[in-house]
C-alpha cells in the first residue's frame, strides 16, 4: 500500500512529535550531566579515580530521573479526562495525543528499566574502582575504607547499596509482571506489583542520602591538579622555578562535600498528583450505585442500568465497576451504552459474560433462567449486590461528534461506545459539528444485532421523518457464513435490508466514503478485535484518497 | 476471583534473571575480573535457564499464547518428562543454580533474580500448578458424509405439468398454492 506522506502526517505525526520531543530531552540531559561530570573542575579527583563509570553512572541517574516523574503523568486518568473535556486542549490533534497516553507510560517504563541496567552496571563498576583505587591522599574522596575492600560489603553497608539494591528487586518484580501475556491471564499480579510504585517512589527518594559521589567545595583556592607544598612538578625538575609556578601551588587542601539528593524535586510534584487523583477517585467512587434494571440479551450479554446522584458523563467515556460481593479488589471497565441526560438519569452498561467476575456477577444479577428476555423492576423483592463505579473516564470515541463525517467500525461488543453516541444522536443531533455518520457492525451471530436493534431503527425513523436519511449509513455484516440467517420482524425492516452476509470489504467501504464526502476530514473510529483495527489504520495512513483525510482513532481499554 | 497461575509469572521472571545472568558473565569475564570462573559458569547457568523457561506453558483457562518459535524447545523440554513438568523440581533447580553466581560481583543481580524466581515456582508447586506443553492441535476431520447434508430423495410436490401451464381463460384456476409465502417489497 502506497504511504502518502500527508495522510501519514495527520495520523501519526502528533505522536511521533511527541516521542522525537521526549527522546531529544533524554539525549540532551544525559549528554549535559555527562560532560559535566567529565569535565567538571569540581569532578576532576572523582573523575580521575572512577573513570568513564562515573559520568555513565550519573548522566543515566539524570535520566532516570526525568522518566521517574515522567511515568505518573500518563496514569492520571481523571486529570486527562477533565483535560480532553474542557476546552484547554481545543485542538483536534493534540486531544488525540491523549489516547496514546498509555502508550507513553509504556515507553517511560521502559527506558527506566534500560537506564537502570546501564545506571547499576556503571555503579558496579564505580564500586569496583572505589576499593581498587583506594589511596591515603583522598580518604574523604572513597566510599571504600580500605583498599581492596570487597565490593560488595561496600553495597551491603551504605544507604545507596542497599536501597539500590531494594529498588532493582522491586523493578524487576513489577516488569517482569508486566509483560501482555500476564495482563492478560492473571491482571491481578500485573496489578499488585504495579501498586508497589509507591514503595519504589520512597525508596528512591532516599537513595542519595549519605552520598556516595561528592564534589570539591573548594575549586578556586585548590584548583584541581595544583601542586602540593611538598611536590614538585614533574617537568620542572632541573629548571629553575618561574614565577608562574607559584599559582600551581595549592592554598589548602581539597574539601569535598557529599552531593544533596535531587530525586525528590523531580519526583515529588508528579507523585503528589498522582495520589490526589487516585485518593479523588477513591471518594468520588465510595457512593454505591442503585442498580435500577437488569435486562439479559441474546448471546450472552446483559446490560445493568444504574442511578447515582452526581454523575455526569459524556458518550464514549468509561467506567470501572468493583463488586465486593464478587471480588473486594478486583476493577473492571466497562464503556457506557447509556449516558445520564436532563430527562432520565440512569445510566447502563452492556457486557458480555466472558470470564469468571462478568459470570459471577450476573449469578447475583439475574436468577438463572432460559428465559431471554427478562426485565425485573425494581419493585420485585431482589436483593441486588452493592456495586461502585468509578469515572467516567475519556476515550477516543469522544471525538465522534467533532468530526463532520466520521466512520464508525464495531466488531461484536464493540459496539457498546457507539451505542451511547446513537443516544445522544436520538437525543438531537443539530447541535453538533457532525454531519455524517457511517456506522459499520460486524457480528459473528446474527443474535447479536438485536442488543441494539430498537435504537437503529429508532434512530433511523427519526432521522427518515426529519428529513435527512444521508446521516447515518448504516451497515451491519454477519461475518459467520455456515448458517443462513435472516431477521425476519418487520419492525427491524432498515436493519435486515441494510444486512450483508460475509466480511466487510474496507476498501470498497473507503472508495464509496471518499468518493461522497471530498475534501473532508473522516474520523475512523474502530472497537474491535485488533486484526480490523490494524487493516483499517494501513487504510488510513495509505493515501490512496484523493482530497480525503481518514483519521485513525482507536479505542483501548487500559 | 479466579486462581492465580503463578508459573507464569515465575516463567518470565526466571527467563528475564536468564538473560541478567548471562550478561553479568559476559561482562565478568570479558573484563577477566576478580572470581571470573564464576562469570563463566553464570554464562552456561543462563543459557541454560533461557532454554528451560523459553517455551510457556499451557493455560488451565483460556487461550495460551506462545513465544515465537517456541515449538522445538517445547519438544525438548517435554522429553524430560517429570523433571520439567514438576515446578518443585524447577524451584531447587533454580536456587541451585542462582548460588554460584553471587560469589562474584557483576553476577550478583542475576542470583537475586533468580532466587526470587526460584521462590515463586516453589509458589506454584505448593498450589498444585504443573508444566502442559502446548502443543498444535490436531484438526479433526469431518467425514465428508456427515457435512454434506442428505440430499433429498424426492422431488418438491408440486401439481402436474398441465395444472401449472398459465391458462389465460382460467387464472385463478391455474393458482397453486406457494409452501413459502411470498410478499411484495414494500418501501
Amino acid at each position: 500500500m502506497v504511504l502518502s506522506f500527508k495522510s501519514w502526517v495527520a495520523n501519526e505525526g502528533g505522536k511521533h512529535f511527541v516521542l522525537i520531543l521526549w527522546l531529544g530531552a533524554n539525549t540532551w540531559l544525559f549528554l549535559r550531566t555527562f560532560l559535566t561530570y567529565s569535565t567538571g573542575q569540581q569532578y576532576y579527583y572523582l573523575y580521575k579515580m572512577l573513570g568513564l563509570g562515573l559520568c555513565i553512572s550519573r548522566a543515566s541517574a539524570s535520566v532516570l530521573n526525568l522518566n521517574c516523574s515522567l511515568v505518573l503523568l500518563p496514569m492520571c486518568r481523571s486529570l486527562l479526562t477533565c483535560l480532553r473535556g474542557t476546552h484547554t486542549l481545543s485542538s483536534r490533534g493534540t486531544r488525540r495525543l491523549l489516547d496514546k497516553s498509555k502508550t507513553f507510560h509504556v515507553a517511560c517504563g521502559i527506558a527506566i528499566c534500560i537506564f537502570s541496567v546501564v545506571h547499576v552496571s556503571a555503579h558496579l563498576v564505580n564500586v569496583v574502582n572505589f576499593s581498587a583505587f583506594y589511596s591515603e591522599d583522598l580518604p574523604a574522596l572513597n566510599l571504600a575504607r580500605y583498599l581492596g575492600e570487597d565490593p560488595r560489603m561496600i553495597i551491603l553497608t551504605t544507604v545507596p547499596g542497599i536501597t539500590g539494591v531494594l529498588l532493582v528487586v522491586i523493578l524487576f518484580l513489577m516488569f517482569t509482571a508486566s509483560s501482555y501475556c500476564i495482563r492478560l491471564s492473571n491482571y491481578e499480579i500485573f496489578w499488585y506489583t504495579h501498586n508497589l510504585f509507591i514503595v519504589f517512589y520512597i525508596i528512591l527518594m532516599v537513595h542519595m542520602v549519605g552520598g556516595a559521589l561528592k564534589y570539591q567545595t573548594n575549586v578556586d583556592t585548590h584548583p584541581p591538579g595544583c601542586l602540593r607544598p611538598n611536590q614538585s612538578s614533574p617537568e620542572l625538575q632541573g629548571e629553575e622555578l618561574e614565577p608562574g609556578n607559584e599559582e600551581r601551588r595549592c592554598k589548602e587542601e581539597a574539601r569535598f562535600h557529599p552531593h544533596y539528593p535531587q530525586t525528590w524535586m523531580w519526583v515529588s510534584g508528579p507523585l503528589c498528583l498522582y495520589c490526589a487523583e487516585r485518593f479523588y477517585r477513591y471518594i468520588r467512587s465510595s457512593d454505591p450505585v442503585t442498580i435500577v434494571t437488569v435486562i439479559r440479551h441474546p448471546s450472552e450479554v446483559i446490560e445493568v442500568r444504574m442511578l447515582k446522584g452526581d454523575f455526569k458523563a459524556h458518550p464514549g467515556q468509561y467506567i470501572v465497576l468493583n463488586c465486593p460481593g464478587v471480588s473486594s479488589f478486583e476493577n473492571h471497565p466497562f464503556t457506557l451504552t447509556t449516558c445520564p441526560t436532563e430527562e432520565k438519569e440512569t445510566f447502563g452498561v452492556h457486557m458480555r459474560v466472558v470470564g469468571d467476575w462478568t459470570e459471577r456477577f450476573t449469578e447475583l444479577l439475574l436468577p438463572k433462567t432460559g428465559v431471554e428476555l427478562e426485565i425485573l423492576p425494581m419493585v420485585q423483592q431482589r436483593r441486588y449486590p452493592k456495586l461502585y463505579v468509578d469515572g467516567p473516564f475519556g476515550s477516543s470515541s469522544q471525538e465522534v461528534f467533532n468530526y463532520e463525517v466520521s466512520l464508525c467500525v464495531a466488531g461484536g461488543i464493540g459496539v457498546t461506545p457507539f451505542a451511547c453516541v446513537l443516544h445522544a444522536l436520538l437525543d438531537g443531533w443539530k447541535q453538533f459539528r457532525l454531519r455524517r455518520l457511517y456506522f459499520v457492525w460486524v457480528c459473528r451471530e446474527l443474535q447479536s444485532f438485536y442488543w441494539f436493534s430498537e435504537l437503529l431503527c429508532a434512530l433511523h425513523h427519526k432521522l427518515w421523518q426529519e428529513n435527512r436519511p444521508d446521516y447515518l449509513n448504516l451497515k451491519l455484516f454477519v461475518s459467520q457464513t455456515e448458517d443462513l440467517q435472516s431477521m425476519s420482524e418487520e419492525k427491524y425492516r432498515p436493519l435486515s435490508s441494510r444486512l450483508s452476509i460475509g466480511r466487510p470489504r474496507w476498501k470498497l467501504l473507503f472508495d464509496e466514503i471518499s468518493n461522497a464526502n471530498r475534501q473532508k476530514h473522516v474520523g475512523v473510529f474502530c472497537c474491535g478485535p485488533k486484526g480490523i483495527s490494524r487493516t483499517l489504520h494501513k487504510l488510513c495512513n495509505s493515501g490512496r484518497y484523493t482530497g480525503v483525510t481518514f483519521e485513525f482513532n482507536k479505542e483501548s481499554f487500559s | 476471583m479466579g486462581k492465580i497461575e503463578w508459573a507464569m509469572w515465575a516463567n518470565e521472571q526466571a527467563l528475564a534473571a536468564g538473560l541478567i545472568l548471562l550478561t553479568g558473565g559476559i561482562v565478568g569475564v570479558a573484563g577477566l575480573f576478580r572470581g571470573w570462573e564464576f562469570a563463566a559458569y553464570s554464562i552456561a547457568a543462563g543459557v541454560f535457564v533461557c532454554l528451560l523457561e523459553y517455551p510457556r506453558g499451557k493455560k488451565n483457562k483460556g487461550t495460551s499464547v506462545e513465544r515465537t518459535g517456541q515449538y522445538c524447545f517445547t519438544v525438548c523440554v517435554k522429553a524430560f518428562g517429570p523433571l520439567t513438568r514438576n515446578y518443585y523440581v524447577r524451584a531447587f533447580i533454580h536456587a541451585a543454580l542462582a548460588v554460584p553466581a553471587g560469589f562474584m560481583l557483576a553476577t550478583v543481580l542475576g542470583c537475586v533474580c533468580l532466587g526470587i524466581a526460584s521462590l515463586i515456582y516453589l509458589g506454584a508447586a505448593i498450589s498444585g500448578e504443573q508444566w502442559e506443553p502446548i502443543l498444535p492441535r490436531t484438526e479433526t476431520r469431518k467425514a465428508v458424509g456427515e457435512s454434506i447434508k442428505q440430499p433429498p430423495q424426492n422431488p418438491p410436490p408440486r401439481p402436474p405439468a398441465e395444472m401449472r401451464r398459465k391458462r389465460a381463460e382460467d387464472l385463478e384456476g391455474a393458482a397453486y398454492d406457494n409452501p413459502i409465502k411470498v410478499s411484495t417489497n414494500e418501501e
